[in-house]
């Protein structure tokens, strides 16, 4: 079995502790992950999410696809040949669905399906005569679909990862993940317990992580007797909720059976994580570049093959008073000043790059974890999007998609595209042909009629 | 509205009146054998799990886990204003996995002190099997807020005997502490079924069982898991008629457990957790800390506690009151508004200067939350009163538009920049909803103090109110708003309905119209008194029954 020598390590600062998570050796893995047979890697799809569209007017690369001194993407220059700037993609959809341009481009991002009729989301008040508001995203999220079928190959930890950086509430403004429609998929925020969902039982004493698995086998089978007979008194809808509870009780239990595959594999990261300031929003650029290093080391480590990072929410309110700022508001409020607007203007293009700095960095971790011939950033596509194209008037028009990685030679990286006017709903297809899990159209076919044309070797 | 409700509610309500007040009638006559029409304004609620918050304080009264181990969990989905709408309480494969995590957590902590979940059974003396066993009955009663069936009990010792065999476990508090863990993730405590008894009373009506009651009563007024009382009501099938449910309900509003939903409520009603990431401009604004944001809370929770648990309890005291409660550093901020001198760190009643504050809306925190970083908030204030108080819901901005708020310019106020945008005429169609009950709040900054001029200009904080049922007209101050307010039936029935969706956790339906009308009868004759409204919610059609439960044609009914 080929060992790679270099023992890769992330640094870093966390909550005032250090932290260093020795990354795994890969291809020692393998063998036990199930994803051998191909001698190779697997492919993994992260999304990253940013909020409030960006500075439309500066955000292209130019022709020649250098990007230093770029005034928002200078810090992803040295990955530029492994990069595709989509210019002139739509998300059509939402100028059919009902619900405002926020819970539209949020909705149906990764969905390309119409938000559902219903009363939940209004501000105010919602009762009756007032029915006119919307209810969640109307169809399952391109993440979960590959999720399901990657499922269906091989069992992972994890069958996706939904972390967060301070996305805080629940609502239709601040879901884009959906298990199926009207099923929205929280993310997970804290990064402290994060650290002890994936890797507590990584290099844990193999004795002691049998016993807890037996345990909660044990407690889990029981639970699940306990909801049987309980649903057995429920009426038909009652019933339908607590199935899905159910099913998430099953999975979790033929997850929880899976950890012993990389008892050896994964080594044991070294962090110290005071608790319960995460939420602060200075605290922002902290607990971000935790969750990126945990998903980074997630993904080494094959606990998931499906990942999504969504930072905050669509009409993010997160006070940037780490970048140089003229006008103190937040970032929605920032983002809704006219054109006409100098400081505002020069605000969003320095949070704007600040994402991108953090996009760069969350690359530059994937580009150090080597697999094979590969790095990890080359057998992933990352995908940035974003709910809307601009903040101040709404637009999902000519929305700021940016791939990265070539998902295992499948995009011809290295270019910049304008579609024109595409809908949306063809990156998504062309997102399941790169992860060989193609479908012809994804959420409104009206809108995904086959993959986007040119973005493939 | 429906006609037809009504007026079969009416005389319904004239009965309700004399159960709230306790005073006449007190023969305890069966309110549930009662010849009015049962079928009429039973809406069922969607099966429930608890909230984060539910789930904490249901933990603290089962095992005096005061951690708050449930903050762990995803957020709950906030819609029509509350966290706790039983249609919107959606599951997730997260939520499930840290359900486990928190199971664990608590079951560790509570066989940590095996001799308080013991009371009266020593494993040593009595033995194993005895010991777990009653266990098992005494605390799964408590913990699934019924007896246990016997299939149940079968079951959770099975859990036992399972630790107590397995070669790496096999002590007595491994096996207790895999039962609470079990017991912690089943349906039966996670989630609040509320089925009815097996007979109707009236075509498919069924009435709750005791325990259902007792359960469905906690979770209402205390927002955690009934007490001792409720329990022992239950035992002995004593939450039948609506006298013994509207007594019961009475003596929980005397509870110190009736804070937890006071401040609950009013911590969403109000929107105050917008005060926990608040942040401003300290150039604009040198008077303000941080540390201020905590105190606001404080003054308003404790405001509101005092007047509707301790006081007179009325929505006009809410909104016009004259008082207030302050540290030394609260009164400091604000200044002479406040005529008592107070020293130290509690909050205690003060007197305020009655021109220039009244009651909940003029507080600083509600002020300063509805306000911009540098500026006060005329749209902010007026969206507000209008939703919250009003119970008006405002369209959203047109798709594609562009929205530019004003500059701060120093030549001109507030007032006189917001008054530009609200004339134009593609902004004015809602903003002159908003704007101008804004204006009316003018005398306080963006951090809520005081002021009598802006940028060299006096303060103008006249506004014209216009499209309300019947407070239309020209207001001069918060403190005449304020007491118009108060007396608008728009406002009365506005904050009746918010207490129907927190309390019933969902939103009214048309068929809710005579389940409405009753409660609006009782607050108005009670001079709006809060604690009346809570108690006449457990008088309603709507709280008391329910239709049949439909079991698909193949389930097996009531098996188990």
């Amino acid at each position: 079995m080929k060992r790679i020598k270099r023992r890769a390590m992330l640094k870093g600062t966390l909550f005032g502790g250090t932290v260093a998570i020795g990354l795994p050796m890969l291809d020692a893995m393998l063998p036990v992950s199930g994803a051998a047979q191909t001698g190779t890697a697997p492919k993994r799809i992260v999304f990253w999410f940013t909020a409030n569209g960006t500075r439309q007017d500066i955000w292209s690369p130019p022709a020649n696809m250098d990007l230093n001194g770029h005034p928002l993407h200078a810090a992803m220059a040295p990955f530029s040949n492994k990069l595709i700037f989509l210019d002139g993609v739509d998300q059509s959809v939402t100028y059919d669905s009902i619900g405002d341009g926020h819970q539209t481009g949020m909705a149906c991002m990764l969905t390309n399906a119409e938000i559902l009729p219903g009363n939940l989301f209004c501000e105010g008040n919602c009762d009756a005569g007032n029915e006119q508001y919307v209810g969640w995203g109307g169809g399952q999220s391109v993440d979960q679909y590959i999720a399901d079928e990657i499922a269906k190959d091989a069992v992972t930890k994890f069958k996706s990862l939904e972390l967060g950086v301070q996305v805080k509430s629940s609502s239709i403004w601040s879901r884009m993940v959906y298990s199926a429609p009207d099923q929205p998929v929280p993310p997970r925020e804290d990064p402290n317990q994060n650290f002890q969902d994936f890797f507590s039982d990584i290099d844990s004493d193999p004795f002691a992580l049998r016993l807890i698995q037996r345990r909660r086998k044990s407690v889990l089978d029981a639970v699940m007797e306990e909801h049987a007979a309980f649903q057995s008194r429920l009426g038909y809808d009652d019933k339908q909720k607590l199935d899905k509870h159910l099913q998430s009780i099953r999975d979790l239990e033929t997850r929880l059976a899976v950890t012993t595959n990389f008892g050896e594999a994964c080594s044991s990261p070294e962090l110290s994580l005071p608790g319960g300031t995460f939420q602060q929003n200075d605290m922002y650029p902290v607990t971000g570049k935790a969750q990126m290093d945990m998903l980074v080391m997630a993904l080494a480590c094959d606990l998931t093959r499906v990942a999504s990072l969504q930072w905050s929410r669509s009409v993010s309110g997160v006070r940037f008073n780490w970048v140089p700022q003229t006008l103190d508001e937040g970032h929605h409020g920032l983002s809704h000043y006219d054109d006409s607007n100098a400081n505002a203007k020069a605000d969003l293009r320095e949070i704007n790059k600040w994402y991108s700095d953090q996009f760069a960095y969350l690359l530059g971790l994937m580009d150090g974890v080597q697999e094979g011939e590969n790095t990890l950033l080359d057998n992933t596509v990352v995908v940035w999007v974003n709910e809307l194209g601009k903040g101040n008037n709404h637009t999902r028009r000519d929305m700021p998609f940016i791939l990265a990685g070539g998902c295992q030679g499948y995009f011809k990286t290295g270019q910049h595209i304008d579609f024109g006017g595409e809908p949306h709903g063809k990156l998504l297809v062309s997102l399941t042909h790169a992860m060989n899990k193609p479908v012809s159209t994804f959420g409104v076919p009206q809108y995904s009629q086959g993959p986007l044309s040119g973005l493939a070797l | 509205m429906l006609a037809q409700g009504i007026k079969f509610c009416l005389p319904l309500a004239a009965t309700l009146l004399v159960g709230c007040t306790g005073s006449i009638g007190g023969d305890g006559a069966s309110a549930i054998d009662d010849s009015i029409a049962k079928s009429l304004c039973v809406v069922d609620t969607p099966i429930r799990r608890l909230t984060r918050f539910e789930y904490n304080r249901t933990v603290r009264d089962l095992l005096g886990d005061s951690s708050n181990p449930a903050d762990l969990l995803p957020p709950e989905e906030e819609v029509a204003g509350f966290n706790n709408q039983a249609a919107a309480l959606t599951s997730s494969d997260l939520l499930i996995e840290q359900y486990m995590n928190v199971a664990e957590g608590v079951s560790t902590r509570a066989v940590g002190n095996i001799e308080a979940l013991l009371p009266n059974c020593d494993p040593e003396l009595d033995g194993n099997e005895s010991c777990a066993s009653s266990f098992i009955q005494d605390f799964g009663k408590r913990a699934f807020r019924r007896p246990l069936l016997q299939s149940e009990a079968e079951r959770f010792k099975a859990v036992f005997d399972w630790a107590l065999a397995d070669a790496d476990l096999g002590r007595f508090e491994d096996g207790i502490q895999l039962v609470i863990e079990t017991m912690l993730q089943s349906p039966s405590f996670l989630y609040r079924p509320e089925l009815g008894e097996q007979t109707p009373i009236e075509g498919d009506i069924v009435p709750f069982t005791s325990w259902e009651m007792a359960t469905k009563l906690s979770y209402m007024l205390w927002n955690t898991m009934p007490d001792n009382a409720l329990f022992a009501a239950a035992e002995a099938d004593e939450l039948q008629t609506k006298e013994q449910i509207a007594a019961q309900a009475r003596r929980m509003l005397e509870d110190d457990k009736a804070r937890d939903l006071v401040r609950n409520f009013h911590t969403q009603w109000l929107q105050l957790t917008h005060l926990d990431s608040l942040t401003k401009d300290s150039g604009v604004y040198p008077n303000y800390d941080n540390s201020l944001r905590g105190l606001w809370k404080e003054e308003i929770q404790t405001f509101v506690e005092q007047v509707i648990l301790e006081g007179d309890g009325s929505l006009r005291t809410l909104l016009t009151a004259n008082y207030s409660f302050m540290n030394e550093e609260l009164a400091s901020f604000y200044g002479d508004d406040v005529l008592d001198s107070i020293s130290g760190p509690e909050l205690r009643q003060v007197q305020l200067q009655p021109e220039r504050r009244a009651g909940l809306l003029t507080s600083a925190g509600l002020m300063a939350s509805h306000a911009n970083v540098n500026q006060s908030s005329p749209v902010f204030r007026g969206k507000f009163v209008r939703e919250q108080l009003m119970c008006n819901t405002l369209p959203l901005p047109p798709n594609d538009l562009v929205i530019e708020p004003p500059e701060l310019d120093p030549t001109k106020t507030t007032k006189e920049q917001f008054e530009e945008i609200g004339a134009n005429p593609a902004c004015a169609g809602c903003h002159t909803l908003m704007n101008p009950i804004g204006f009316i709040f003018e005398h306080y900054d963006g951090i809520g103090q005081w002021r009598d001029q802006q940028n060299g200009k006096p303060i103008d904080a006249t506004g014209q109110v216009v499209q309300t049922d019947d407070i239309d007209g020209d207001y001069d101050g918060a403190p005449e708003l304020a007491r118009a307010l108060a007396d608008s039936t728009q406002v009365q029935e506005c904050v009746s309905s918010q207490w129907f969706r927190f309390a019933y956790n969902r939103t009214v339906t048309s068929e809710d119209s005579c389940s409405i009308e009753q409660l609006n009868d009782v607050f108005r004759a009670s001079d709006f008194n809060i604690k009346s409204l809570l108690v006449a919610l457990t008088q309603t059609n709507a709280f008391l029954y329910r239709r049949a439960v439909e079991l698909e044609p193949d389930a097996p009914g009531g098996a188990q």
